[in-house]
């Protein structure tokens, strides 16, 4: 193949990624299989992951974690997405930038005004208690509860954008065809719309699921005690207890879970593409 | 029957848009609230903002921030253009295999690739400094920058870029007569969006920062451990006016590729 020297200018940002991100990854990599005693190449760090089965079962409750947040971000992405794009004609743009503009506010001032808002006494608890409601105090603010409303108003803004787009496509004649066709409303949504925006589902899913795998910034702040995920404990690991090996093989699994999870609905969105 | 369903499909948007906003809302009011707890009643004050002014640590930590930031869209500004404008000669598989390195720290968790940094550092025996704070936030902010000059350069004709070749004019008369008038919007829009990717970032700053500087998010993330007052609600409230104003800036010049920009996250 001729060489093109314009290709060169793509160069300088891949040796950036080379040099601050492949390169780091697999340095992660190496560190992940030496010991931290010797520094000679061991198995130790992730025999020791998966021999205590405290660690295994804060990677279930990551898992759950994640997919709990996934569910409810659904939960409100899909039915907001599907009313702007079939229901609303002149809103729709103002509505698309209301929910996006929150996505780009500062993580920490974003868990900051969830601490305040959920706290025991504060403005929420007020606001119930007026209707007599939980007057002893919320309870709400360090538990997993917590976690997953804090996470949820970090990540479903963007679902709501791919779904959106997937049903705007949409072509209405379809719609038109499957109702003049004799199907209620509900089959033409079952049969028909839901189908069509199943990789604005997928992609979505994709968005909210495999970030929340990572995070722990949330748990730490939201959750208290209840919070402990693995991106916690992997913060431990560099931070507290100056296991580093140990903290980098913990780091490499959650990266094979992101990993895996992202193939998975990579394959999941080509067989709905497909069909 | 249909007026109902109607007013239902309203009910839902505004219960979504308060949910998205109130707390936010609530942070900025008891920003000018006089309690220490953030707790009602509401006494108007401007005692938390005139703290926040004097205070030197939050102020140092938003000098750095802004600098960090700046520095960050300049440069993802340089490299994403010069990217996007390579990567059209590279072959179909090649490009596909750069891009998808480019935008790989977009679905890496930033705890992963701060703390794979961090492991750099230390198994070359280098000490932690700003360069690889700048390095870091360089290498995520720039997939961001990508999106906006891509969604922009697809619109771009190529043929006008043949056709200037074909009467006479040289690659870089080219570039500068004809491809950079069309993309130099999306350049500002992307510097502006990488700019304020690093100006909020959190994750990777926090395992790369040297020990005494801190960031703006760092800053509110030792607060809230250590304790905090409605200072933290006053620099927030800052926080919030100047990403809304940046916001506001992108979203105008890309006003027309707006959707392409969205659409394109993957």
């Amino acid at each position: 193949m001729k060489f093109d020297r314009r290709q060169a200018l793509t160069w300088p940002s891949m040796i950036m990624l080379f040099l601050f991100a492949l390169l780091p990854l697999v340095i992660m990599l190496v560190t992940s299989f030496q010991s931290d005693t010797t520094g000679s190449f061991t198995l130790e760090n992730y025999e020791r992951f998966f021999s205590n089965p405290t660690y295994l079962k804060l990677t279930g409750k990551t898992i759950v974690m994640s997919l709990a947040v996934t569910a409810v971000s659904l939960l409100i992405a899909y039915p907001l997405a599907y009313i702007m794009a079939k229901k609303l004609r002149g809103m729709r743009n103002i509505i698309l930038v209301l929910v996006i503009i929150p996505f780009f506010t500062n993580q920490l001032v974003r868990v900051y005004s969830w601490l305040i808002f959920l706290q025991d006494g504060g403005i929420f608890n007020n606001f119930l208690s007026l209707f007599g409601l939980f007057e002893d105090g919320l309870g709400l603010l360090y538990t997993q509860g917590a976690v997953i409303i804090g996470l949820t108003h970090a990540f479903f803004p963007y679902m709501v954008v791919t779904i959106y787009m997937s049903l705007e496509r949409m072509d209405d004649a379809m719609l038109e065809a499957s109702r003049s066709l004799g199907a209620s409303k509900f089959t033409t949504f079952r049969r028909v719309i839901f189908p069509l925006s199943m990789p604005g589902v997928i992609s979505g899913i994709m968005i909210v699921f495999v970030p929340a795998l990572g995070t722990f910034v949330e748990p730490r702040i939201l959750g208290g005690t209840d919070g402990t995920v693995i991106g916690t404990v992997i913060e431990d690991q560099f931070f507290e207890i100056a296991a580093w090996n140990f903290g980098a093989a913990i780091a490499f699994l959650l990266l094979a879970l992101v990993l895996i999870s992202m193939t998975a609905l990579n394959m999941a969105g080509k067989r709905w593409e497909t069909e | 029957m249909k007026k109902q369903r109607h007013i239902l499909s309203r009910i839902f948007i505004i219960l979504v848009i308060l949910f998205l906003y109130v707390p936010i809302f609530v942070l900025m009011l008891l920003g000018f609230n006089e309690s220490r707890y953030n707790s009602l009643p509401f006494k108007f004050t401007t005692q938390w903002y005139e703290e926040m002014i004097a205070n030197e640590a939050l102020l140092s930590a938003a000098k750095n921030s802004l600098l960090l930031a700046l520095v960050t869209g300049i440069i993802c500004t340089v490299l994403a253009t010069l990217f996007i404008l390579g990567q059209r000669y590279l072959s179909r598989r090649t490009s596909g295999l750069f891009n998808s390195i480019v935008m790989m720290p977009m679905s890496i968790p930033w705890l992963i690739m701060g703390l794979s940094i961090l492991l750099m550092i230390r198994s070359m025996d280098f000490t932690k400094n700003m360069a690889f704070v700048l390095a870091g936030h360089v290498i995520i902010s720039l997939p961001y920058a990508l999106l906006v000059l891509r969604a922009r350069m697809s619109s771009l004709d190529k043929s006008l870029e043949e056709m200037s070749a074909s009467l006479g004019a040289g690659p870089l008369t080219t570039f500068r007569r004809v491809t950079l008038p069309a993309i130099a919007p999306a350049m500002v829009a992307g510097g502006f969006l990488a700019f304020m990717i690093s100006f909020d970032n959190f994750a990777i700053s926090y395992f790369l920062i040297p020990n005494g500087v801190t960031t703006l998010p760092i800053e509110i993330q030792t607060s809230i451990k250590f304790g905090f007052t409605p200072e933290i609600n006053a620099i927030s409230t800052v926080i919030i006016v100047f990403s809304l104003v940046i916001l506001l800036i992108v979203g105008i010049i890309m006003r027309s590729n707006l959707k392409d920009m969205l659409g394109g996250k993957k």
